[in-house]
């Protein structure tokens, strides 16, 4: 009987020794890990990989078996997700995340949160002009469960010691319940402001701009009564935290409504998917400020009590804030990280 | 080259999935299966319990340690808590050291990938998790910290929430890579890999039936393919019965008019196969790659 020779089949022959071991270290990672891997393996890998994404070039272009090219195809796409995979930890990736990537897109986003500071602040002005004048605006302006039975009808008295002066109600209601309802409160606002980018960025900076129409209804009213310093202090305490964190939502709002509005020279998926992680930093480093807010409204407002600290307290976050943004301005990493 | 394979896949899978092609940065094209919506809500839910679990873990470990009773608003805090922290670690630990897939993905054989084919970056992984955040889990915290029977503002803040969930979690239904919010905004996508394993080769080394060009001329790769699928089929009386149907229709379209004992039938379509793919690939590697019987042969040097 005449032998048969083919040249596929020669091929699979003297390759897939190469192939099998580098599925045994593929499969091995799968399982448990990159780090069972010896530090020959480890060299080995990226070299098998090669081998193997040549190995299939080859096929596809001389072999007829649809099994192999099925194997080799699936072989390759799991290698190179073991090769180009990322290979920090989630210690590490969260470090950066708030060393390098969060300060960054902040910097990043210089025009987005300077647009979203002036709708906030127009919002105070009108505010403050409208209550001013009249103080019923303020009940338009305010919602019930907001204002908390603050309103044209409060006396000096009242808001001094009801509100700004306030006795601490003790450890778990006012860091734990009371933090908590805060939370979700500015959480929501924050959510909206965000979500709301997709829709062209009007409904963020109108939601802003209302955020604005509000605190400046507070200071309007409490200027009234003689309290403003004291209003200021009550509320820079954990304010300042708390509404940068809502500019923040709203600039990473903002840069997602701009990649949508005008995508430049690539398709608005693409260019989303290009700028898309500054919007997602902003917005995610901004949950983590609501959360602070939250924590020190919670607690620190109402144990201490006297102005001068108040302020200094609000005064010492926003350094704190603006100095964490723009350090680590120098890129320490080798290049791109993967 | 390796769309090829498309029809043929499409025949004997029977599934038909959407297909995209990613360029590794060695230049190399791979074709990535997206994964559809169903395996997606199978890993999602996987996930979701294995949190749910450890949560629930998690705070019966708190409460056993502080022994003073709390009360319910302030047990809930600390649940509402736990399950912030755990479900961000969780999704960005495991996607980050398992290779872009979650114990729920590993399960339903999905992948997180780069769109464009690069290498997945931490805070590709970060932002597409982060934004689950926003998407799903706080409009979803809020819509049941409203009191159950709701009037008034509060059942339209509700419907609100409620409506946006509905309209994020419709978003892959809306596109024809099934990206969620979170994928649109990081640039990933959801892929599906499930192992595929070497089976043996078909191919004989001896020629025991000898076939002539003309013979092999009938037939092109798609059939050759769907040959092999068939003989790759494990034993059993049905696989065999569909052998001696095929073979004996081989024989009448090629006119072989030796009769083929049932016995000898496997053998047979065996060297036919080794035959045919021989023949077919010879006449590719002269440029001559012939899809299937359809296609005129090439011509007679």
């Amino acid at each position: 009987m005449p032998k048969i020779s083919l040249r596929s089949a020669e091929f699979r022959k003297s390759r897939e020794t190469a192939w099998r071991t580098l599925d045994d270290l593929i499969s091995r990672v799968e399982s448990r890990g990159i780090t069972q891997l010896s530090a020959d393996e480890l060299q080995q890998l990226p070299l098998l990989y090669r081998a193997t994404a040549s190995s299939l070039s080859v096929a596809r272009s001389i072999a007829l078996d649809r099994n192999l090219i099925l194997y080799l195809e699936n072989l390759v796409l799991r290698a190179f997700f073991v090769v180009y995979g990322p290979r920090v930890g989630i210690l590490e990736a969260l470090r950066q995340f708030l060393r390098r990537d969060f300060p960054k897109a902040v910097r990043s986003a210089i025009w987005h949160i300077a647009l979203a500071t002036i709708a906030v602040a127009a919002g105070v002005v009108v505010g403050i002009v409208l209550v001013a004048s009249n103080e019923a605006w303020f009940n338009a302006f305010v919602p019930e469960a907001l204002a908390g039975g603050r309103g044209p009808a409060s006396t000096t008295a009242q808001l001094r010691d009801d509100e700004i002066f306030a006795p601490w109600p003790g450890f778990i209601q006012s860091f734990v319940v009371f933090a908590n309802a805060l939370f979700r409160n500015n959480a929501t606002v924050g959510i909206m402001i965000f979500g709301l980018g997709i829709a062209g960025g009007v409904p963020t900076l109108l939601l802003l701009g209302y955020q604005g129409l509000m605190l400046g209804a507070f200071l309007a009213l409490h200027y009234k009564r003689g309290l403003l310093l004291d209003f200021i202090g009550w509320i820079s305490i954990h304010g300042v935290t708390e509404l940068g964190s809502l500019i923040l939502c709203g600039a990473g709002g903002l840069v997602i409504a701009e990649k949508v509005l005008f995508p430049g020279r690539y398709a608005r998926l693409d260019n989303l998917a290009r700028n898309g992680t500054v919007a997602a930093a902003l917005a995610g480093g901004a949950v983590l400020m609501v959360f602070a807010a939250g924590f020190i409204e919670g607690g620190l407002r109402q144990l201490v009590s006297n102005t001068p600290a108040r302020l200094a307290i609000g005064l010492a976050t926003g350094v704190f804030w603006i100095s964490y943004f723009l350090s680590n301005r120098k890129s320490t990493g080798n290049g791109a990280t993967t | 080259m390796a769309q090829r394979l498309d029809r043929i896949n499409r025949f004997l899978d029977g599934v038909r999935r959407n297909r995209r092609e990613i360029i590794s940065p060695e230049g190399i094209a791979l074709e990535v299966d997206v994964a559809n919506n169903g395996e997606r809500l199978t890993a999602f839910v996987i996930d979701f319990l294995f949190w749910m679990l450890a949560t629930g873990l998690l705070y019966f470990m708190l409460a056993l340690l502080i022994i003073e009773r709390v009360s319910g608003a302030v047990a809930m805090t600390i649940v509402f808590f736990i399950a912030f922290l755990l479900r961000n670690l969780y999704f960005i630990h495991f996607e980050l050291t398992s290779q872009g897939s979650t114990p729920g993905k590993r399960i339903a054989n999905l992948r997180v990938i780069d769109r464009g084919g690069g290498p997945l970056l931490p805070g590709a992984v970060v932002a597409r998790n982060l934004t689950r955040e926003v998407e799903i889990f706080l409009p979803l915290g809020l819509f049941f910290s409203l009191p159950r029977v709701a009037s008034g503002s509060d059942f339209w803040i509700a419907a609100a929430y409620l409506g946006w969930i509905l309209m994020i979690s419709a978003l892959p239904f809306f596109n024809r890579d099934h990206l969620r919010a979170g994928d649109l905004i990081a640039g990933t996508m959801v892929i599906s890999v499930p192992r595929r394993h070497l089976l043996a080769e078909l191919v004989e080394t001896e020629a025991k039936y000898a076939f002539t060009r003309n013979q092999l001329e009938v037939y092109g790769a798609f059939e050759l393919q769907v040959l092999e699928e068939l003989l790759r089929r494990p034993a059993s009386p049905d696989t065999s019965r569909v052998r001696e149907q095929v073979c004996s229709r081989i024989c009448s379209k090629i006119g072989w008019t030796d009769p083929v004992p049932p016995a000898e039938t496997a053998e047979f379509l065996k060297a036919f196969y080794t035959a045919e793919r021989a023949h077919l690939e010879r006449e590719q590697l002269f440029g001559h790659f012939r899809a299937d019987k359809t296609e005129p042969p090439a011509m007679r040097r």
